[in-house]
């Protein structure tokens, strides 16, 4: 059964698991469609070599797990002489691998805008700096909310990886608890409870995006 | 005087444009007619920087136009067949933006120029309205009202008509008179026979690239079996 008061009892812990989580997810969402969205633009660009170091990013990413990616930037980035934190190397490798993703959802919106208003736009004199800023991107990020919003969740949950670095985050909480208290079940329940409120109000956030960006007619 | 002099567009091997010259005084309406693929759009489109051309001189008034720089410049307005009017902005937000992005125009200056021509367009009610709640019609005169926010000399218009009903034609047929008459070079490609009976123009009938046949409108109408290649056409005879 579950022994709330166990979670009673443990819950300066597991708010602050969370707390690291949602700054992971925060800075990692920041990341990945900030990042995603510049690389989205190349790909769906003319620039062959661009869009060629654009692919080897994707391919690199999506191919290989997040955990081998979180691993390397731990080990990986000090023998570069790069030395931040634990929390630092395991959210930047999550943003980066939530870029990859989110990438190739903001591409397929471009696709989604098609050439005609392009072309009207620059025949208007705009710059493709402009054209991209005011015509395509406010299109295509409408298209791909929905996905994006996906995508998001995901990267949410997937920020419990960041435990196998030693990042106290509410995954890392939750099995520290469960050590001493060797009650499994009630502090897994009760982090599946914090992940599905951080998940439920990215959602709502998503979905109330959505909506202010409905602007088509509803006659 | 708009002079297109020689103008030659080869698309991986195939001639799009061969050798095509054409002059257009201010005021007046210059019709390219053709079946699809002969080259009319693509001309219209080298004429906005949306095609290179392989040689060739535009001039206007005796000045050759860098076609590189002319989007800048504003010298050209294109009305797209589809009208590729912007679907996430409302009607006055269409005219504004580029007002604002691209001349720098205060907001101010940018909303009292789209409220004068979308009162001159009838579309004064829609200007908080997004353009997927209005008509095909009021879309082109959108897209119209767009392009002459730039107050271009020559104004292109493709295929205007391809999509309107009989009276909507004559409408914008009316519509695009009272813009030669007021003193735009107007060049329009179609293939719309009709509209050559409703504007004061000249026809220029091209074939595989060419201009194979020129007549004033007027001209045409009244001496058709001196025209046979445009009678052929308007027609719909097989030659």
């Amino acid at each position: 059964m579950i022994d709330f008061n166990l979670i009673l009892l443990y819950l300066p812990n597991l708010l602050s698991g969370a707390w690291i989580t949602l700054q992971i997810a925060a800075i990692g969402c920041t990341i990945g469609i900030f990042f995603g969205t510049i690389l989205g633009v190349i790909h769906a660009g003319k620039n062959k070599l661009l869009r060629w170091c654009v692919t080897v990013y994707v391919t690199a990413f999506r191919g290989t797990p997040m955990l081998i990616q979180i691993a390397a930037a731990v080990l990986l980035l000090p023998q570069l002489g790069i030395y931040i934190s634990d929390f630092w190397a395991a959210t930047l490798a999550i943003g980066f691998n939530s870029s990859a993703y989110i990438s190739q959802i903001i591409r397929s919106g471009i696709d989604f805008v098609g050439t005609g208003q392009i072309e009207a736009a620059k025949v208007l004199g705009m710059s493709s700096i402009q054209v991209t800023r005011y015509i395509v991107l406010p299109q295509a990020i409408r298209v791909v909310l929905p996905a994006i919003g996906n995508e998001l969740i995901t990267l949410i949950k997937e920020s419990s990886l960041a435990s196998t670095v030693g990042v106290m985050e509410l995954s890392k909480q939750a099995n520290y608890i469960k050590n001493r208290t060797f009650d499994a079940l009630t502090i897994y329940f009760a982090v599946a409870v914090f992940y599905l409120i951080l998940t439920t109000l990215l959602s709502f956030g998503v979905h109330l995006l959505e909506k202010k960006m409905r602007y088509h007619a509803e006659n | 005087m708009l002079k297109i002099k020689s103008i030659t567009k080869i698309f991986h091997g195939k001639t799009i444009l061969n050798n095509v010259s054409l002059n257009v005084e201010r005021g007046e309406i210059a019709v390219l007619l053709g079946e699809s693929g002969v080259g009319k759009s693509t001309l219209l489109r080298i004429l906005n920087n949306l095609e290179t051309i392989d040689s060739g001189t535009v001039s206007l008034d005796d000045k050759q136009l860098d076609l590189a720089q002319i989007n800048q410049k504003h010298t050209i307005g294109m009305v797209f067949q589809n009208f590729n009017v912007f679907e996430h902005l409302t009607v006055k937000e269409n005219i504004t933006i580029a007002l604002e992005k691209v001349l720098k125009k205060s907001k101010q200056t940018a909303d009292e120029i789209a409220q004068r021509l979308l009162a001159h367009y009838g579309l004064a009610d829609k200007q908080d309205k997004y353009v997927s709640q209005l008509s095909g019609g009021q879309k082109q005169r959108l897209a119209i009202a767009r392009t002459l926010a730039f107050k271009p000399k020559i104004l292109c218009l493709d295929e205007p008509t391809s999509a309107l009903d009989p009276l909507l034609t004559t409408h914008v047929a009316n519509g695009i008179q009272e813009l030669a008459d007021e003193g735009y070079i107007i060049l329009i490609a179609t293939h719309d026979t009709a509209l050559i009976e409703k504007l004061n123009c000249i026809i220029y009938l091209m074939k595989a690239g060419s201009i194979v046949e020129s007549a004033t409108s007027i001209d045409y109408l009244q001496h058709k079996n001196a025209y046979p290649q445009i009678k052929a056409f308007v027609e719909g005879v097989i030659v």
